[in-house]
């Protein structure tokens, strides 16, 4: 009797452990911050113009990349849905990965392609056309910024368009509709209950944008509170300012989140693409030269800076860089980090899933609490949570000595709204179609686990993992608040190279992290969800 | 015997009472009106669902505190029976170890259940690549090998053509002579139920409405029961 009680709710440690790794840190951070609470003077918010400058500034450039972006996914994946073309494939997948691409690696494509000696000035030069910098500041941010958040938009806009049943478009061929009906009547009301969350998401990730900002920005008027934040707690030891900061970070940051989540429901991340239906509404060539457009334009948006990271580097002296052993140790910093902060994310919301399959029919509540958890970490951007962590662990032991467990341990929270939007799905699907028959067998722990869910979520824990890894990978938020000049991961390897000047030798890293970051990607992605997945 | 006395339960709006005997060793058909609370008093039997308050005894011995797992009950769903990623061997398996962990005698086992239901030989295919009727019978072989005296079906034969229909019923009917099972059965058909059932539930207004020998149920003058079977107008 006793063995079995043990049994039946072993669950319940395996999830509080999991939800202690999770909650423990945002704990650890608010005793942190509220410790510079007295120091704060708030007077600044209405005096300091560096400062409103700042909070004006991560504002509008995250407003102006969500309207561009989420206004582009729309026409880009109406093209896609009605356009069958060779490599169209191939483009998909490319959109799919564009998201986990390290921060660093894009801005070097875009330096490659828009630069000063880059693609665009040297066509202008050759056609006598007056060249120059523009690159630097508010273009190029959004240009990375609609880099990473349109094949985002335009996957999630394409998914909700093939959810149509083929039905409706043999309906809608029958009673003649015109091409703008078919949006008002099929499309728009597919999309609309998804826009929302994808507009907050991406407006959360552009706010808290760092990497990026760090490249391209700079100067009062191109600075965000991220970097801000940064350069508050690495550059001038300004605690009480980096908590200021922090607070009205986290501030607008919820707002913004807790307003998308009111106003539609997240859809979902899925591998599955829909069935191509042919639509009634391809025929005409005022369609056909608008869709060949907005391709082109999707090709030169997202396309072009990658093959710029590529070709650039194909050009490097590879032998030079690759015989530099701070190279490898590097990217084995970045990979073990990587992997590691994949397992840590999974085991965290496997806990947290596990609990609310176990509340859910008792205590509403508690599963509604803990679903609240797996966001929590969205409006808490990593520096936020990286500067809390500094200051409570400053004081106990050398920040700068466990540096890498420490990214390795915000990587995994900053994943698990990621690894979350994946698994819930699945895993609440599972549990709806076989819990009765799995408690009527007494299959549960850990025979549960291994003849019921992990054959059956193999593909959704490899894509949650293989995201995370990836993100990991290029991770250069966290990783510049703790690094330090003798323990470096890859990215923050490619960033010093960047600033000082070392074309080829930052061209060359930047084939090898994105090389790495793909290449766990696919390793997470094949390797444990499956050869199929 | 297996009594329930005042087992109350609620679901959403909904409140049971149920209060009965259901006889060993026979076939009792649960009938009632969709929505009248059958799944939800089998669902209480093999414990899916706790009761607010009552009894339910078995040979004397209160069930309500036990797992699923744990009582004298086996089911059969109208689906989901089976896992997809399995096969079928290893889906009969489950039912004498949830971690398929089988000794040699066990391994006979499942081969003969899933002989007896007529599917010898078939044990490495996927559930995929079978028939909706052949589907079902892996799950009465799993039933078998669990060897509970309660056989608990819930429509399981629903879905199936009305001959293939009539072969489950008559496999089922085979196996309870074969196996001393008890067994209640849910159904939406009163004709096909009185096939194979001696004895009837009838369940409406939230509890056991009626209950007794299959042959008395069709005189039944009771307004519920007279609705139930369509004879009366308006």
């Amino acid at each position: 009797m006793m063995f079995d009680y043990v049994r039946h709710h072993a669950w319940l440690g395996f999830s509080l452990i999991a939800l202690g790794l999770i909650v423990g840190p945002f704990v650890v951070v608010v005793f942190a911050l509220s410790g510079q609470f007295a120091a704060i003077d708030w007077s600044l918010l209405a005096t300091d113009a560096y400062l409103r400058a700042v909070i004006w500034f991560s504002i509008w450039q995250a407003a102006l990349s969500t309207v561009l972006s989420v206004g582009l996914a729309l026409p880009l994946a109406r093209a896609l849905a009605r356009r069958q073309f060779v490599g169209r494939g191939l483009l998909l997948r490319v959109f799919s990965v564009a998201l986990v691409i390290p921060p660093i690696v894009a801005v070097y494509g875009l330096v490659v392609v828009h630069g000063r000696q880059g693609w665009v000035n040297e066509l202008l030069r050759y056609l006598d056309l007056s060249s120059g910098s523009y690159l630097y500041g508010l273009v190029g941010i959004l240009l990375a910024h609609v880099f990473f958040n349109l094949p985002l938009a335009t996957r999630i806009v394409l998914q909700r368009m093939e959810s149509i049943e083929p039905e409706s478009w043999r309906l809608a061929s029958q009673l003649g509709m015109s091409s703008w009906q078919h949006w008002r009547l099929l499309e728009w009301p597919h999309i609309r209950s998804v826009l929302a969350p994808l507009a907050a998401l991406i407006f959360a990730l552009c706010f808290t944008s760092f990497a990026i900002i760090m490249s391209l920005g700079g100067g009062p008027r191109a600075t965000t509170l991220e970097v801000a934040i940064y350069q508050a707690v690495r550059l001038d030891f300004d605690l009480p300012l980096a908590t200021q900061l922090s607070l009205v970070q986290l501030v607008l940051c919820s707002f913004i989140v807790w307003l998308g989540l009111r106003l539609g429901r997240p859809a979902e991340i899925s591998h599955s693409i829909g069935v191509h239906v042919v639509r009634p509404d391809i025929g005409s060539w005022q369609s056909k030269l608008a869709d060949v457009l907005l391709l082109l334009l999707g090709l030169v948006l997202i396309v072009l800076p990658l093959s710029g990271v590529i070709l650039a580097g194909l050009n490097g002296h590879w032998g030079q860089v690759l015989g530099d052993a701070q190279l490898w140790l590097a990217a084995w910093n970045s990979l073990w980090v990587a992997v590691c902060a994949a397992a840590l994310c999974l085991f965290m919301a496997w806990g947290l899933l596990l609990m609310r399959r176990h509340t859910q029919e008792r205590w509403p509540w508690v599963a509604a609490v803990l679903e609240s958890v797996g966001m929590l970490t969205l409006v808490m951007p990593a520096l936020v949570l990286g500067t809390g962590l500094f200051l409570a662990l400053r004081l106990w032991v050398d920040v700068f000595a466990i540096n890498l467990y420490l990214v390795l341990l915000v990587n995994s929270i900053l994943g698990l709204p990621f690894m979350l939007r994946v698994l819930t799905a699945p895993y609440l699907q599972l549990a709806r179609q076989h819990d009765r028959l799995c408690t009527s067998l007494d299959i549960s722990g850990w025979h549960r686990l291994r003849q019921i869910e992990w054959p059956l979520l193999k593909p959704a824990i490899g894509l949650g993992l293989a995201i995370v890894a990836a993100f990991s990978v290029g991770d250069l938020g966290v990783v510049a608040l703790f690094g330090t000049p003798d323990i470096k991961t890859l990215p923050l390897l490619m960033y010093q190279r960047l600033g000082s000047y070392q074309a080829d030798a930052a061209a060359v890293t930047a084939v090898v992290l994105l090389a790495l970051c793909l290449l766990v990607f696919v390793m997470m992605e094949k390797g444990v969800g499956g050869r199929r997945a | 015997m297996l009594e329930l006395k005042r087992v109350q339960a609620s679901q959403g709006r909904n409140q049971f009472c149920f209060t009965g005997t259901l006889s060993q060793g026979k076939c009792t058909a649960l009938m009632g009106a969709s929505g009248a609370g059958k799944t939800t008093l089998l669902n209480l039997l093999a414990g899916f669902v706790m009761p607010d308050s009552g009894q339910l005894l078995w040979q004397g011995q209160e069930l309500a505190t036990l797992s699923p797992a744990q009582r004298p009950f086996t089911s059969l769903f109208q689906e989901h029976n089976l896992f997809a990623h399995l096969n079928l061997f290893d889906n009969v398996g489950l039912g004498l170890h949830p971690g398929l962990r089988l000794l040699p005698e066990q391994v006979e086992a499942v081969d003969l259940a899933l002989q007896q239901v007529g599917l010898g030989g078939m044990g490495q295919r996927l559930p995929s690549s079978l028939s909706g009727g052949q589907r079902q019978r892996t799950a009465l072989a799993r039933a078998l090998v669990r060897r509970q005296p309660w056989l608990l079906l819930d429509e399981p034969f629903s879905a199936l053509d009305p001959g293939l229909r009539q072969e489950m019923m008559s496999l089922v009917s085979d196996l309870q002579q074969q196996y001393q099972l008890s067994i209640v059965l849910v159904t939406h058909d009163p004709q096909e139920a009185l096939k194979m059932a001696s004895e009837v539930m009838f369940i409406a207004e939230g509890g056991v409405y009626w209950q007794g020998h299959g042959n008395e149920f069709l005189q039944q003058i009771n307004e519920p029961i007279q609705r139930y079977l369509g004879h009366t107008t308006g």
